[in-house]
């Protein structure tokens, strides 16, 4: 049962499955949701409204409530920039400058093609690295604006590769 | 020390309270109030708005004796926690010391109101919640004079959002208490608003469709403590303090929820809650709060009209009122009496009623008297005379140990208040709730047991509830020995109603009958609710009385049978004997009983002459017009030129009940008494009034002088309403009974709290040795066997098609229109969709409908709405008739 714009609820079933029996697990099938569709689509959030037994009020609450869920498509690709002191003295404005100027795209933003989403986060507790990056799962520290963009380009490129070969 | 009290200390004042009780309900006790937002007495705590911090010290505890620390004058150490503490969600303890007014404490209450008007705006001028506002009074008391806070950070947020219809949210004016969210999901049950981010952005929402959809959406603009959720009738309506309030009841349903009209010159500004623990606690519903602009609407009739060559024109009254003496007089010279009627609506007061009845039998000489048309008919019940709930029931108590047997009524649109106080005692207080109905309904998600019936067969599972609780043996010998009589031979006559052929008639499994019967039988405490969509039945109230009898669930507190009767004095009407062959107080007439409205109505009926009041029955059929139209005179007494009032030959105006004083009796047999609020348009009367005059022109010496005087006389003639003097029931509730539920729990707090007075059954009166009750069983009829097609619900919705509904403005948008209510498959079946429109059949009358699917109905189900434009479903199942197997299709 896929929906009109591509979401396919089936997906969740699974996630249903595994949590059928335990209580109050709002929180980690959101967090599921959010792993296969890359955000928490309106559908997927009524299906687990109505699944789990509890109002759309008291879903939206949740997900609204923690940062970690977005109710918006995101890239496929998420480039997060420290902002903590420690980063802001050491040139994070540098870093964001530089994106913007080589993707047009501003921190909350994702590019055109969908390629990437940058982040601003404050503090990731590695201030020795300062300013430091997580580009998806990989930390990058001690930044500088032409290495970082070099990073990136690098990074999606061998995404695109992989997923063509 | 008893075990279930604590004993503390606050400011240094010695409290004593119940186990389990919280510091800021403890604290009420001496004059030291802890000032509150979030905390509400009707719901759970949650400590959100921190306005409540004082500082709290226990008895300090040696680690190694593991006895209490002695200081050196031998009293307890007292250890203060580091921090403060949320007095509306920590316990008390037994000598425990709580410091409400310390300087610590007052400052770290000033900071939280520095902090909860960062971004308040201050626009009190302008709020509605302006002179009553929680948050204007602490900050007086506890804020800052100044705020720390950059003018240039303030959360903006659009102001005069629409939270649907009814409801305005300024997000700017709010502090996240949450009580408007808690009130929907904990008490409403209609989970329809909710927090939206957190922090500074947190904002509240309603995600459902229609936006706030709930029949209690006004009750959030009470509980809210700063002016955030305002109402769209109240919104600049008035200010708080230029407010005349009069105590009122009111007039749209059988629950007879206490109301405060606030007016201002001569105008309802608004209405809300009065509290009465025993019928409403603090809350109204949407229709009793704005369904008040009738009274001030255009279409009111402000002078008498007398029928002239064929046109109503104005007249006086004394004109017309003579005229009503000459023809009701010459009328009876020709005909006899009994070519009189009268019909009186279930909407007037019980003076106007008994002076209606009086007038009919004393001064005309008939028993040709009714009340039971339109909804009126869809449901009598006598059973409130027998076993009818015992004086002092208070379902906002009943919880554990009792059980709740509700059979066929959709409480949520029949009579919404008693459905919060009925789910409120199953979900909240842990009651046994037992929802039987034809079709799913809102309450059975709070029951732990729905019992699904067909249609038609609710009698034969009442009776096979009873077999079963004398099959499993769980009667209650000495109650029946002490209360009734006949158990041998009803227990006779249930030998055909064992459980298993129960189950095949009704459908429900065998299983959950026996079940269902245990529970109630065996609970301390047991109340049988039911409603139109059971049927108006006699044998089935036969059943319920026999239920409630057998399983000692009668005659005291709590325990006993409730009507769902649809108007406000409906109760009343039955009591003051408007029925053909019953007196005031049920007993029987002597000699011939009169005829039936159902019997006037049908032509032919032999009257010449008619008054009827507050009541129309010419919007209901063509057959009941047209027996009107056949009449040599007919008198009415109205608000409205209705449909009947255009037929008549007088219309007499006559008073709302905002206008005049009077009592209604509400389902639970309370009498209650409103007062006037506002002057009556142009030359309007109240109904007893005019009832007054109408005697006076037949020769009669009627003295009375207000509605006062009239009840008095029914406390004399009516020994059931003996007590039921004006001055009775208008006295205001002791201080202590008033508990708690005031201007911090979104109360108006300037009109008297009463608790009206509820006349004694028979049930409770042969506890005292009174007459035994027989235990009565009557043959149920026939059940029709499976027809082809679909069963057809007329089904009460809170919102209909009455006229008082159609001049209210505001509600506008939920009256209901004709339309029928089909499940999802069904209408895919039938190759439709929303607004598509469908004929429907039985026996050659068919009606158009449009459809809506709803999620709620059953396949093979119809529901469709009664008492609305064109009155549809009612020439399929009948006047009184609840169902009718249909065909259904495509136009």
């Amino acid at each position: 049962m896929t929906h009109e714009n591509g979401i396919d609820l089936a997906l969740m079933d699974e996630v249903f499955q595994k949590y059928s029996q335990q209580k109050g697990a709002l929180i980690p099938i959101l967090q599921n949701a959010q792993d296969i569709y890359g955000f928490l689509p309106q559908e997927a959030l009524q299906l687990i409204a109505d699944k789990m037994g509890v109002s759309i009020g008291k879903v939206y609450g949740v997900a609204t409530f923690y940062a970690q869920f977005y109710l918006e498509k995101r890239g496929r690709h998420i480039l997060k920039l420290c902002d903590g002191t420690a980063c802001h003295v050491k040139g994070t404005p540098l870093l964001v400058t530089a994106l913007g100027d080589g993707y047009h795209i501003q921190p909350g933003e994702t590019t055109e093609d969908g390629d990437l989403t940058i982040e601003i986060v404050y503090c990731l507790g590695s201030c020795a690295l300062a300013p430091v990056t997580i580009l998806d799962d990989q930390v990058m520290g001690r930044m500088r604006p032409e290495m970082m963009v070099r990073k990136v380009q690098k990074h999606i490129k061998d995404a695109q590769k992989a997923a063509g070969a | 020390m008893s075990d279930n009290t604590v004993t503390l200390i606050i400011d240094g004042h010695q409290v004593t309270v119940p186990k389990g009780t919280l510091i800021v309900d403890a604290a009420k006790q001496i004059e030291n109030e802890i000032p509150v937002f979030c905390y509400h007495t009707k719901m759970d705590p949650v400590g959100m708005c921190r306005m409540c911090l004082v500082e709290v010290g226990t008895p300090a505890i040696n680690r190694e004796t593991r006895q209490p620390e002695l200081d050196e004058a031998g009293k307890p150490v007292i250890r203060f926690f580091p921090k403060p503490m949320t007095a509306c969600t920590t316990p008390v303890s037994e000598g425990m010391v709580v410091k409400v007014d310390s300087e610590s404490a007052l400052e770290k209450r000033k900071g939280i109101l520095e902090f909860l008007l960062t971004s308040h705006p201050l626009d009190c001028p302008v709020c509605d919640k302006g002179g009553e506002c929680p948050l204007q009074d602490l900050t007086i008391r506890h804020g800052p004079g100044n705020s720390r806070f950059d003018y240039e950070d303030k959360q903006r947020f659009p102001k005069r959002y629409p939270l649907g219809d009814l409801i305005v949210l300024d997000m700017e004016r709010c502090i996240i208490c949450t009580r408007c969210v808690r009130f929907q999901e904990e008490i409403a049950h209609d989970p329809a608003l909710a927090v939206e981010n957190r922090g500074r952005r947190a904002h509240i929402v309603s995600y459902t469709d229609p936006v706030f959809d709930s029949h209690y959406s006004g009750n959030t603009a009470d509980v809210c403590p700063v002016g955030a959720l305002t109402t769209r009738d109240f919104r600049f309506g008035a200010r708080s303090w230029e407010l005349t309030n009069a105590p009122s009841v009111c007039n749209h349903c059988g629950v007879g929820c206490n109301t405060v009209l606030s007016t201002r010159t001569g105008q309802i500004k608004r209405i809300m809650p009065r509290q009465n623990e025993a019928v409403n606690e603090v809350w109204i519903c949407d229709k009793g709060r704005f369904g008040h602009h009738f009274n001030g609407s255009p279409n009111r009739l402000t002078t008498p009209l007398v029928r002239k060559d064929g046109e109503l024109v104005e007249a006086s009254w004394a004109e017309a009122l003579d005229l009503v003496g000459q023809k009701f007089a010459a009328i009876k010279e020709a005909g006899g009496a009994n070519a009189l009627g009268g019909i009186a609506g279930a909407r007037l007061s019980n003076e106007d009623l008994y002076l209606f009845q009086k007038l009919f039998r004393d001064v005309i000489g008939a028993h040709n008297i009714d009340h039971r048309v339109g909804l009126s008919a869809t449901l009598e019940d006598e059973t409130a005379y027998t076993v009818g709930v015992g004086c002092g029931t208070d379902l906002s108590r009943t919880g554990k140990g009792a059980a709740i047997l509700v059979i066929g009524s959709d409480l949520d649109q029949e009579a919404p208040v008693l459905y919060l106080r009925v789910a409120g005692a199953a979900a909240k207080r842990g009651a046994r709730l037992i929802n039987a109905g034809g079709r799913q309904t809102k309450l059975d998600a709070q029951a732990q047991t729905s019992l699904r019936y067909r249609y038609g067969t609710a009698t034969h599972l009442a009776l096979g509830l009873l077999a079963s609780v004398v099959e499993q043996k769980l009667v209650d010998e000495a109650g029946i020995e002490a209360r009734a009589t006949g158990f041998a031979e009803l227990k006779k006559a249930l030998q055909n109603y064992a459980t298993a052929k129960v189950a095949d008639v009704t459908g429900v499994d065998a299983e959950e009958i026996n079940a269902a019967a245990k529970a109630f039988a065996e609970a301390d405490n047991g109340i049988i609710i039911f409603g139109l969509e059971a049927g108006n039945d006699s044998a089935l109230r036969a059943a319920l009385e026999a239920l409630a009898l057998v399983t000692g669930h009668a005659g005291e507190a709590d325990n006993g049978l409730i009507a769902v009767l649809p108007h406000a004095n409906s109760r009343g009407a039955a009591d003051m004997g408007v029925v053909p062959d019953r007196l005031p107080g049920y007993a029987p007439v002597d000699g011939e009983a009169g005829l039936s409205a159902q019997e006037m109505l049908a032509g032919e009926s032999g009257l010449k002459g008619m008054l009827i009041a507050g009541v129309d029955p010419a919007a209901e059929s063509e057959a009941y017009q047209a027996a009107l139209e056949g009449l040599d005179f007919l008198v009415v007494q109205e608000l409205f030129l209705t449909e009947t009032a255009k037929l008549a030959d007088v219309v007499l105006p006559v008073k709302g009940a905002a206008e005049r004083d009077g009592t209604f009796t509400n389902l639970e047999r309370r009498v209650q008494a409103f007062d006037i609020g506002v002057p009556a348009p142009g030359l309007a009367w109240a109904d007893w009034l005019v009832l007054v005059a109408i005697a006076g022109r037949l020769g009669a010496e009627w003295l009375y002088a207000s509605a006062d005087g009239v009840m008095a006389e029914i406390t004399q003639q009516v020994p059931l309403y003996a007590g039921m003097e004006f001055e009775n029931l208008t006295a205001p509730v002791s201080l202590e009974r008033k508990t708690s539920h005031y201007i911090y729990e979104g109360m108006s707090f300037t009109a008297d709290a009463r608790e009206g007075v509820q006349w004694p059954t028979l049930a409770e009166n042969n506890a005292e040795g009174g007459p035994k009750l027989p235990l009565r069983f009557i043959e149920p009829a026939p059940v029709a066997g499976d027809e082809d097609g679909f069963t057809l619900v007329g089904s009460r919705f809170l919102y209909d098609g009455g006229r008082l509904l159609a001049e209210s403005q505001v509600v506008e948008s939920r009256i209901r229109q004709p339309q029928i209510l089909l499940s999802k498959l069904d209408a895919q079946r039938l190759g439709v969709a929303n607004g598509d429109e469908v004929t429907v059949s039985q026996n050659g009358v068919s009606v158009a409908l449009p459809v809506k699917i709803n999620r709620m109905v059953a396949e093979g189900t119809a529901v469709a709405p009664r008492n609305v434009a064109g009155r549809p479903v009612e020439k399929l199942v009948g006047p009184g008739g609840v169902y009718a197997t249909v065909k259904v299709e495509k136009t």
